[in-house]
């Protein structure tokens, strides 16, 4: 918990998104549907309508304070609320004054501009109450403690890490490098942008079992198929993002700003548990750099990806259906 | 030393990470050999043929203009290079966060002035981040990305000073307080009238900074103008038709507002109350 040098609201920020519009390039508006955005997972996918040339977006917002923000013996003046949009891929931050809703009234609103040219994935959206303590200016009163996802590209608001997967004939594809791997069924590349698997499409049905949508040990085979290909990349991304940690000049990492943090956040109570995600970097940062234990810790990896990937469920699906198969060839 | 390669693309294009890989051989890496640039350019994507900022030219004239000037002193290279590279290179932010561009810049057309820059004395060799890691350390992003940081709307005399001062570029590029225009204009005037110079009085800076923006909302104290698109747009358009970039003068980047001056004064008194009492080491905290 962190200490304040002067009172704060105990409680947070409500944020929420009331709407969405792009404008396209040749000038016109389109406001998007609800779809853009769910509440439930604090997340708008701008991508949602398919257009690939609008300018900006216009979000919506409408911001609750909790209770006391107003009251008459608050240790702050000029209480004012802002949002803030944060994108650590392309360093932007811009922020926008919300106004109150009516007077006396806890709701605060307005409007946020997203650039598209500003963003190339996601950028985070977050509210600050401010006022005046003592003479300083510009003090923190409380802020969201949950952050809005903004994806400039998905189609589909949701927070968590989306990974991209490309089918590719690995012997004839533009992409030469592939050709060196055309025995494998798919790989795996986490210098990309988001993590992408490359499917082989050389492999002899692989296409046809991965878009089986029957019900049959077909497609549990598939789910199967693809537990352990999420299991591969969930292994690769963390090894990939601990691999790229930035060192401060106290020799500690710095939490990566894109999705290699995310994936980070995620796995890491499950590598290192009982810790806070920090500390759990800083452990794991230093048994990879240090001398010892770096081995120890792939089972924990290994653990941690296992569970992400959905494997245990995979496995007892397609056993319960193969029981199942040959229960109904014996009878 | 190596020269540059025998075939430099006509045109940029995107390389990825994995297909970069294997052209970061021990060779290069020492300075001593680099590939023909053939069958590089078989596992390249390309860019859009009609975008005459992708002709790679005038790129490889300024790296050769670099290296001739700034022989004698090579870390100098990156106060000349950093606004020139912006001008040249006009790019959106989510064109500039693909790391594909930049290794392909590194890797392809101008692999030599990566180690004329930064082949390490110590150990004779160049860090492999320096041609495709991240973009605050890789040879080309972090010199645009510093130009783009620190550029005060269309002037950029603070990006001679900050890329000026190793220590900055080094240091601060990767932390997210400079991504407030105010906090990164603030900065270079403290550097600039002297108020803190080493690496160490940085770092001591920049922790109390992010230390006190837990308390102090930075965007309230001090606001910034909001982006216009349009004219960013303007100057990328230009593009088209820019003569090459002036060599003696500083360019021009796109002609967006500058940071309001207030915000800066106000940031400069808070940051320089802030650190007379940050703990620098090696700094006597009695004198």
């Amino acid at each position: 918990m962190k200490i304040y040098p002067y009172k704060r609201l105990g409680r947070p920020i409500t944020l929420r998104v009331t709407s969405v519009s792009l404008k396209l390039s040749d000038g016109t508006r389109d406001p998007l549907d609800t779809s853009a955005y769910s509440t439930q997972e604090q997340a708008v996918a701008l991508g949602v309508a398919g257009h690939s040339d609008w300018v900006s977006a216009t979000i919506g917002l409408s911001a609750t304070l909790p209770p006391g923000a107003d009251a008459p013996d608050a240790a702050w003046s000029d209480l004012r609320v802002l949002a803030v949009l944060t994108d650590g891929e392309t360093n932007v931050r811009t922020s926008t004054p919300l106004t109150r809703d009516a007077e006396g009234s806890r709701d605060w609103s307005g409007h946020l501009e997203v650039l598209r040219d500003d963003h190339l994935g996601r950028a985070s959206l977050s509210a600050y109450a401010v006022g005046t303590v003592d003479g300083v200016r510009g003090r923190s009163i409380t802020e969201t403690d949950r952050s809005w996802i903004v994806d400039t590209v998905s189609d589909e608001p949701v927070r968590g890490l989306r990974l991209d997967v490309r089918k590719a004939s690995f012997n004839k594809s533009s992409r030469e490098w592939l050709r060196a791997y055309g025995d494998a069924p798919w790989l795996v590349d986490t210098t990309a942008r988001v993590p992408t698997v490359f499917v082989n499409t050389d492999i002899d049905g692989i296409v046809g079992l991965l878009d089986s949508n029957g019900s049959g040990v077909e497609s549990k085979a598939r789910d199967l198929l693809v537990a352990q290909m999420a299991t591969d990349v969930w292994t690769a991304v963390f090894h990939g993002a601990i691999g790229d940690l930035e060192v401060e000049p106290d020799g500690g990492p710095v939490f990566p700003t894109d999705w290699q943090g995310e994936v980070l956040r995620e796995m890491l109570p499950d590598v290192v548990p009982g810790v806070h995600v920090e500390e759990a970097l800083r452990r794991v940062h230093r048994r990879r750099t240090g001398e010892a234990g770096w081995g120890e810790l792939q089972t924990r990896i290994h653990y941690a990806a296992v569970r992400r990937a959905d494997a245990a469920k995979a496995v007892g699906f397609m056993i319960r259906s193969l029981e199942r198969t040959n229960r109904e060839s014996e009878t | 030393m190596i020269t540059q390669p025998h075939h430099v693309p006509e045109r940029l294009a995107l390389l990825s990470g994995s297909a970069a890989d294997t052209f970061l051989t021990e060779g290069l890496l020492r300075g001593e050999e680099v590939h023909s640039g053939i069958d590089m350019a078989k596992v390249v994507e390309p860019l859009p043929e009609d975008d005459a900022r992708w002709s790679t030219e005038p790129i490889r004239s300024l790296v050769d203009d670099a290296m001739f000037a700034f022989d004698t002193e090579h870390t100098g290279a990156d106060a000349w290079l950093a606004p020139r590279i912006h001008a040249t290179l006009r790019l959106t932010r989510r064109e500039a966060a693909d790391r594909r561009l930049w290794n392909h810049l590194a890797l392809a057309v101008a692999p030599d002035y990566v180690v004329w820059r930064h082949l390490s004395e110590a150990s004779r060799r160049v860090a492999p981040e320096r041609f495709h890691g991240p973009t605050d350390r890789q040879c080309f992003s972090r010199l645009w990305w510093a130009a783009e940081l620190f550029r005060n709307g269309p002037d950029y005399g603070p990006v001679e000073v900050a890329c000026g001062n190793q220590d900055l570029i080094h240091t601060v590029l990767r932390k997210d307080l400079i991504d407030h225009r105010p906090t990164a204009q603030a900065l270079v005037r403290l550097l600039k009238d002297g108020k803190v110079t080493t690496g160490r009085e940085l770092n001591g800076l920049s922790v109390a900074i992010n230390a006190a923006g837990a308390t102090v909302v930075y965007d309230a104290l001090a606001p910034d103008e909001p982006r216009d698109a349009a004219d960013l747009r303007d100057w990328i358009e230009e593009a088209q038709t820019a003569p090459p970039v002036a060599r003696h003068v500083l360019p021009q980047g796109p002609d967006e507002e500058p940071v309001p001056d207030e915000s800066v004064s106000v940031l400069t008194d808070y940051f320089t109350e802030l650190f007379e009492t940050a703990p620098v080491r090696g700094r006597r905290t009695e004198d």
